[in-house]
């Protein structure tokens, strides 16, 4: 067989996957070829180059990253422990409410539309039933984002990525979800879908310095310093050295804002 | 992991010692360098923690840790260019019990594998080293399982014609142009 045949079979010889009839003519061809052999010969060799031990320090950081997010996890499962008010529109917040009445806005909306476009052209129309979805989907994250359950939040989160450009009265809310929200996963979701348009939508980056200040978990501080690396933001400085003199900032954030500091200067 | 995804963070712990030798060995051996490998470990886990949603019950873990281990790296590669050329003094460490001829041809071996563009040294390491099946790692770096192993085959050629070119070098001579350290395309539904 030729080197070229051989070479469809070699990779799967040498992580040793071959049948055994393939194997053997996988060795008849080595037996007599010098060149292929060579190449199994340098793969085995690789496993000269020695293992990396990790150091003991390594263990430590990982246990102050730990013990930083499960403090920040403990104060988020207490705040969320509130009794909720319980009301006969209740059914209305909740995500069948929150399409039920949506789908009841689009009906009553499809109903004008045949009554008073009848006349106007079906571009007309369609542009109509567009802005009627749009806000239709805005009216569903808006819902979902107050909902109790923070999967619901999660979800309402998730529906505002949808939209190209985020509408004033969704912007706030996310923002207020990023700053407010008593689920760290609702908070990084925010982050998440609000550095989607930060490109577009300036007032997105106050928002992430604002939420820079107030929040109180390592991990989204974290997770906004690393967003402030990426957009390397000529304010983004200031904002982590202002954060740096908080007295009681978390160690594992401090070493974080440092080394934002050095990635931005 | 689902424990971990759940909410039990204490879990990591047991995710962390069984992954944090293999996940250095692969950074130390792709990048070179030391230092930033453990930096780029300790932010496997931190991305673990803060994605820990995004895992899917019976994805297998130790594809799903790589996936985040190559963005770990493309995103650090992006922010932070221009990367070091490899210097000599960032080869791995060798055992001082190895004899000369083993160490000398390990530092060889590893200045080789320093030479390979990036995406085959990459796949090299994931195939050689990390214990990865072929068609997992097509499913990491986005590609079907043939093409793997073609890139394999010609990735051995080239390591083997660099492994010479050093071996005939004289010692001191100036070593060949820097790495291609070029991150791979970091594929968009990854977290």
């Amino acid at each position: 067989m030729k080197c070229e045949q051989i070479a469809e079979l070699l990779p799967d010889y040498l992580q040793d996957s071959l049948r055994p009839e393939q194997n053997k003519i996988v060795e008849q061809h080595l037996a007599a070829c010098a060149d292929c052999t060579e190449v199994v010969a340098l793969w085995k060799k690789l496993a000269i180059l020695p293992d990396e031990q990790p150091s003991p320090a390594s263990r430590e950081r990982f246990d102050a990253m730990l013990h930083a997010w499960q403090s920040g996890r403990a104060e988020t499962l207490a705040t969320e422990k509130r009794p909720s008010l319980g009301s006969i529109f209740d059914w209305l917040r909740s995500p069948v409410g929150a399409v039920a009445w949506s789908l009841a806005l689009l009906v009553i909306g499809a109903y004008i539309g045949t009554q008073l476009g009848s006349t106007k052209s079906s571009s007309r129309d369609l542009a109509a039933m567009h802005t009627e979805l749009d806000g239709m989907r805005q009216l569903v994250a808006l819902s979902m984002l107050q909902q109790e359950s923070a999967s619901q939040r999660l979800e309402g989160v998730s529906w505002t990525r949808r939209e190209d450009r985020l509408d004033p009265q969704v912007l706030a809310a996310l923002k207020h979800t990023l700053r407010y929200d008593p689920s760290v996963d609702v908070r990084l979701a925010a982050l998440d879908a609000l550095s989607r348009h930060a490109a577009q939508q300036p007032q997105v980056r106050s928002s992430v310095f604002d939420a820079l200040q107030e929040q109180q978990s390592p991990l989204v501080q974290v997770a906004l310093i690393d967003q402030l690396v990426e957009w390397r933001d000529p304010q983004a400085a200031q904002h982590l050295e202002k954060l740096r003199q908080s007295p009681n900032l978390n160690p594992t954030v401090r070493q974080r804002a440092d080394w934002a500091i050095s990635k931005l200067n | 992991m689902l424990q971990v995804r759940n909410g039990a963070g204490e879990t990591l712990g047991v995710l962390f010692d069984r992954y944090q030798a293999p996940l250095l060995n692969f950074y130390c051996k792709l990048t070179g360098d030391r230092g930033l490998s453990e930096d780029l470990v300790q932010e496997v886990f931190l991305r673990i923690l803060r994605h820990r949603q995004t895992y899917r019950a019976g994805t297998p873990f130790r594809a799903w840790i790589y996936q985040i281990a190559r963005n770990a790296r493309i995103d650090h590669f992006r922010k932070t260019r221009p990367q070091v050329p490899f210097e000599p003094e960032m080869a791995p460490t060798v055992n001082p019990a190895d004899p000369a001829q083993r160490q000398q041809e390990s530092e060889l071996l590893h200045r080789a594998l320093m030479q390979l563009p990036e995406e085959k040294r990459e796949l090299l390491i994931l195939c050689r080293f990390q214990e990865l099946r072929y068609d997992e790692v097509a499913r990491l770096v986005g590609c079907g399982v043939s093409t793997v192993k073609v890139r394999i085959h010609r990735a051995l050629h080239e390591l083997r014609e660099a492994f010479h070119q050093l071996q005939a070098a004289p010692a001191d001579s100036p070593r060949r142009g820097a790495p291609q350290n070029f991150p791979p395309r970091r594929l968009d539904h990854e977290v």
